[in-house]
């Protein structure tokens, strides 16, 4: 196994994700749902380390692709003004995806998973929901919300099929990833919402920059040390996150 | 007064819906105070509550249990509820139930999350009923119910539709969610299968007919009645049934192009409404409406006897006569 055979499986369940989700209208007027091949891969992860691999888990693994793809198209709404068709329609795309998941696992009459995504959807809306309450949250708070809407819908998923060996490297891996995205737009001037609810957390002192820079690094020296000592992991598979991650190799 | 007669046509099911009450806000219950406030705030505005009394008068033909039947007559009325939240971002709506809707009182953002986190807690409340059967049919309808919606969009301000677009329309916008009400209740109530199937067609054309005679309630109300303008429907793009009914009526013609553009004037606003009350479009929507309540009285008279017979006969005849 090699990049090339990882790549190819992602684009595969890509596909799958895609042909679930074709809607003649809504390709018609806005774009394709938005599949975040990192989040692809580490819900592949437990497959492409050899751990064993049905249709029900794939199946699985697609619904919780499509949860993301749902609440990423909410994300697109503009806080003030979504008269426009395109905004209408992305309201409604997110409604159908979310739809189409329920439909998917009730086909297969996995109940039980159903549960478990509501829980970590609703975990995942509470969180979001933290940008518009007047608390103040501390940086570390804020790292949290970040982890956990990248992360709890895969955890859920994760710890419905007992694979949360797999919890660490996917949960660091996926925040670093998102802070080093942050850290960039951020450099390039692009102030997101999580990097305001950062600026308002941090002390005169501290510049944002360095506060994201700084859990940046510390995730990395994290992983670079799991991916070094782990054994739970493929050499293919360690190579690849280093590559994804960008991380120095020890 | 409407919602009090409607009320006494309840008046014997108040202790199950005091309960189904209950479970809808502790359905809802949340660490985040903000989630919490903006989820109960639609539903504490009040509503009908039309879906969980028909699971509950359904489900009351088989083994009725109310702690079972709770188990989709909360659902429903949650999936319901999200739907209006993420519905009024996308009408721009700032009043609902007469009062400030979730994006109005917060903003569009809030009422994405809040729509979506009222969604996740019903489904998480129907995962307590195992039969799959039960979740393949809502899963069904919560997909035809969006691409209902997605179609409404899709035909906004187009003229040349017929009355066909207009009924799949609204079968799916309405009707389904009552009718997955009906067979859901008889369901969980388990019902005869030929029961099911009867209270399955009583809700779907009752569900016609009440989407009907509320397209017919924008022209024909008042704004403080409806608690927005009336003809809201035409001014934002969807072409009801009496707008259908005069199609070749040049000054509505007119209208439509106008509200498509936004240059609508407040005087045209009335004059529209004018020409509508003044036209036999209103009377001609309300035989249909009948139509589908005629069809809806057969499938009770299908039913075995049973005091809920009443009931559906009575809940039908309301929904025919109402005036909110």
């Amino acid at each position: 196994m090699d990049a090339t055979y990882i790549t190819e499986r992602i684009e595969q369940l890509k596909t799958n994700i895609y042909n679930q989700l074709h809607h003649n209208t809504l390709l018609k007027y806005i774009e394709d749902a938005k599949l975040d091949e990192q989040q692809l891969f580490f819900l592949l992860l437990p497959y492409l380390n050899g751990e064993n691999w049905d249709e029900d888990l794939n199946t699985s693994a697609v619904t919780i692709a499509i949860v993301h793809a749902s609440l990423d198209e909410h994300d697109k709404i503009d806080e003030y003004e979504a008269t426009n068709k395109e905004q209408q329609l992305t309201v409604l795309s997110g409604d159908f995806y979310s739809g189409r998941y329920y439909q998917l696992l009730a086909e297969t009459g996995n109940i039980l998973l159903i549960r478990e995504i509501s829980k970590g959807i609703a975990i995942r809306c509470e969180q979001q929901m933290r940008v518009y309450e007047k608390n103040k949250l501390t940086i570390r708070e804020w790292i949290h919300y970040i982890l956990t809407i990248e992360t709890e819908l895969i955890h859920k998923f994760y710890s419905f099929y007992e694979f949360e060996k797999y919890n660490n490297i996917m949960t660091n891996s996926l925040v670093l990833l998102r802070l080093q995205h942050e850290l960039l737009n951020y450099q390039n001037g692009q102030v997101s919402t999580f990097i305001q609810m950062i600026q308002s957390s941090v002390n005169i002192s501290e510049s944002v920059e360095k506060v994201i820079a700084q859990e940046v690094d510390m995730l990395k020296d994290e992983l670079s040390e799991y991916l070094h000592s782990s054994n739970l992991l493929k050499d293919d598979i360690k190579l690849y996150i280093k590559n994804q991650l960008a991380l120095v190799q020890k | 007064m409407e919602k009090m007669k409607l009320k006494m046509l309840y008046s014997d099911l108040k202790q199950d819906i005091d309960i189904i009450e209950k479970e809808l806000e502790e359905a809802l219950n949340s660490s985040s105070h903000l989630i919490y406030e903006a989820s109960l705030h639609l539903l504490q505005a009040g509503g009908k509550r039309i879906r969980p009394v028909f699971v509950l008068i359904s489900a009351k033909f088989g083994n009725y249990n109310i702690d079972k039947v709770k188990n989709v007559a909360v659902p429903l009325e949650l999936i319901h509820s999200a739907s209006l939240v993420h519905d009024d971002v996308i009408d721009n709506s700032d009043m609902r139930r007469g009062q400030h809707t979730v994006k109005a009182q917060w903003n569009n953002r809030v009422a994405m999350y809040t729509g979506d986190y009222i969604f996740a807690r019903a489904l998480e409340y129907v995962t307590k009923i195992e039969n799959k059967k039960v979740h393949q049919i809502l899963a069904h309808t919560m997909v035809e119910i969006v691409n209902g919606e997605i179609i409404q969009i899709e035909d906004k301000f187009r003229l040349n539709q017929n009355l066909k677009d207009y009924f799949r329309r609204i079968k799916r916008k309405t009707a389904l969610l009552i009718e997955s009400s009906c067979e859901l209740g008889a369901i969980v109530g388990e019902c005869d299968p030929k029961v099911v199937n009867n209270l399955k067609r009583y809700g779907y054309y009752v569900g016609m007919s009440y989407q009907i005679i509320d397209d017919i309630l924008d022209f024909i109300s008042t704004d403080k009645e409806l608690g927005k303008p009336a003809g809201s429907d035409l001014l934002q793009g969807n072409i009801t049934l009496p707008i259908l009914l005069l199609q070749d009526h040049s000054e509505i013609k007119q209208f439509i192009e106008r509200a498509s553009q936004g240059t609508v004037t407040e005087q045209e606003r009335l004059d529209m409404l004018e020409i509508v009350r003044k036209s036999d479009a209103i009377k001609k929507s309300m035989q249909i409406s009948n139509q589908y309540l005629v069809k809806a009285l057969k499938e009770v008279e299908a039913l075995p006897n049973h005091p809920m017979k009443k009931k559906l006969r009575d809940v039908a005849l309301f929904i025919g006569k109402r005036k909110f």
